[in-house]
């Protein structure tokens, strides 16, 4: 991909709004052409090209740094490549589910604060309940901060907002 | 392809296929009416994420030419379904001042038509809807009828004496002390059938719940998804409350809890886009003949919100499941998070 990916995200919903939709026939499947706008700017606030994708190039590049650096003596002044791919990063998945059990972590302290609160010392239990609080408005925080505005009207109706 | 529930091996159900729908349906009418009945014509509604709604045109059913066919497709929102719950309220409110379709036949037996199924009057009429027309808001004269007719349903629904009719087998088991945390329970266990990931939030406010539950004054016919969206309107009345596939025997004020969510405000400050919460509230209660106590309202404003939160994670999980390419799906699910503030928020203030 040569483009960036919020810059093609950009150029398909444009297309969708402007040559797509005015010529699709029946609410319901324009409804659902604005469903695929909608969800296309959600991805643009969060995707970008993954590691994986950028990975493989940077190790192709380190493959050619490699097998130039022996000529380096041959070529005094030449612009060589010197690329090193990092190590490792980690895959989406291994995230996610770190993730995942993080918060799955987060809910059985709920759970258990909720059980054994009567033999806790009261400020303690409150100090638990506040710093949770305190994380869940975090995460809810980031994640509408990183989603689209909603487009329902158009969704149901199948046809822009007016 | 799914898996036909009582079809032929490798065929859709009947309720996917016009022609097998109007012949099965009609071999059922006739069957049930004892006379030859047939389906002349199926339009289905594009609307809806759960039941599959069609109008359809009759022969020879009595005095009856074009009903309406609701379906519940095992990929629906909330499947599995049953049809009896819907039919059965709907059966014993017929006689009662709560505007609601008439229902004539229902089946569970997916040899019929693939799914649970019902049939009920046709009722004329447009629905309004949250997020508004072209998201214009209901206005004047027309605004306060409706909003007289949705407070007055509501009210007559609370008023129903469901103990006197067939309805009072629902009874068994729910009590005053109860009802409130009956429906958690029914909740917190879709919540972990829907959820895709761990949800703090929810754990946080069921605990919360578990914890205010009230004692409910009294026990009614609660409608389970009473909103602006769920009634038909005709010439600035309305002619029917629907959608009742939710109902259930509990604490009236849980649909008021409802009612109330921001979510259903059509981009007013008003309830359901229609009167503010102060007149609602007092027109409900000299309706209903009981006060709303605060903190019943306020424990259902947060269980509505956390029930809406679950119905998200309910239409995140059946478009995971390639059950449903229908975009609103996933749309929804994006809703998951501004719930969860908005409850966080509700906490918060309750504290």
């Amino acid at each position: 991909m040569n483009n960036s990916l919020p810059r093609l995200i950009d150029g398909m919903v444009a297309t969708l709004r402007k040559e797509v939709i005015p010529r699709i026939e029946g609410e319901y499947a324009r409804g659902q052409a604005f469903g695929i706008i909608y969800m296309l700017n959600n991805l643009k606030l969060r995707c970008s090209w993954s590691n994986a994708f950028l990975m493989e190039q940077l190790k192709a590049l380190e493959g050619v740094s490699r097998d130039l650096a022996p000529l380096a003596p041959d070529l005094a002044g030449a612009p060589l490549p010197d690329i090193h791919a990092p190590a490792a990063l980690p895959e989406v998945g291994t995230l996610e589910a770190m993730r995942d059990a993080g918060d799955g972590r987060v809910c059985d302290l709920i759970d258990w604060l909720a059980a054994n609160r009567a033999r806790l010392p009261a400020e303690a239990a409150a100090s638990v309940e506040s710093i949770v609080d305190a994380y869940l408005a975090r995460q809810a925080k980031y994640e509408i901060s990183t989603s689209a505005k909603p487009m329902f009207v158009e969704m149901s109706g199948g046809a822009e907002k007016t | 392809m799914r898996e036909p529930p009582g079809g032929s091996s490798g065929d859709a159900p009947a309720f996917e296929t016009v022609a097998r729908l109007r012949g099965r349906l009609g071999q059922y009418l006739s069957g049930a009416v004892g006379r030859t009945v047939s389906v002349e014509r199926v339009t289905k509604f594009p609307a809806g994420f759960s039941w599959i709604t069609c109008e359809v045109s009759l022969s020879g059913f009595p005095g009856v030419n074009e009903a309406i066919l609701r379906v519940g497709p095992p990929y629906g929102l909330f499947a599995p379904y049953s049809a009896m719950p819907e039919f059965e309220s709907l059966s014993a409110l017929a006689a009662s001042e709560v505007p609601a379709p008439r229902v004539y036949h229902a089946s569970d037996d997916p040899a019929i038509l693939g799914a649970p199924f019902f049939l009920s009057e046709k009722v004329e009429g447009d629905t309004p809807l949250p997020w508004g027309s072209q998201g214009q808001t209901i206005q004047g004269a027309r605004r306060e009828s409706l909003a007289a007719d949705f407070i007055s349903a509501l009210a007559a629904l609370h008023r129903f004496d469901w103990r006197a009719t067939p309805l009072a087998k629902w009874g068994e088991g729910v009590t005053h002390e109860n009802a409130a945390l009956k429906q958690v329970d029914d909740w917190e266990a879709r919540f972990r059938r829907w959820a895709l990931r761990p949800h703090p939030m929810a754990h946080r406010a069921l605990q919360w719940l578990r914890g205010n539950a009230p004692v409910a004054e009294r026990l009614s016919l609660v409608h389970g998804d009473y909103r602006l969206g769920n009634f038909l309107e005709r010439e600035g009345r309305i002619s029917a409350i629907l959608d009742w596939e939710l109902v259930h025997l509990g604490d009236p004020i849980e649909d008021l809890g409802w009612a109330f969510l921001p979510q259903y405000r059509g981009g007013t400050p008003l309830v359901c886009g229609l009167a503010s919460e102060t007149d609602f509230l007092s027109r409900y209660e000299a309706q209903a003949g009981r006060p709303v106590g605060p903190a019943s309202l306020r424990f259902y404003r947060v269980f509505s919100l956390l029930k809406l939160a679950f119905t998200h994670m309910a239409a995140a999980r059946c478009f995971e499941n390639g059950l449903f390419h229908d975009l609103r799906m996933p749309a929804m699910a994006t809703q998951i998070s501004p719930v969860f503030r908005q409850i966080g928020r509700a906490l918060d203030e309750a504290a």
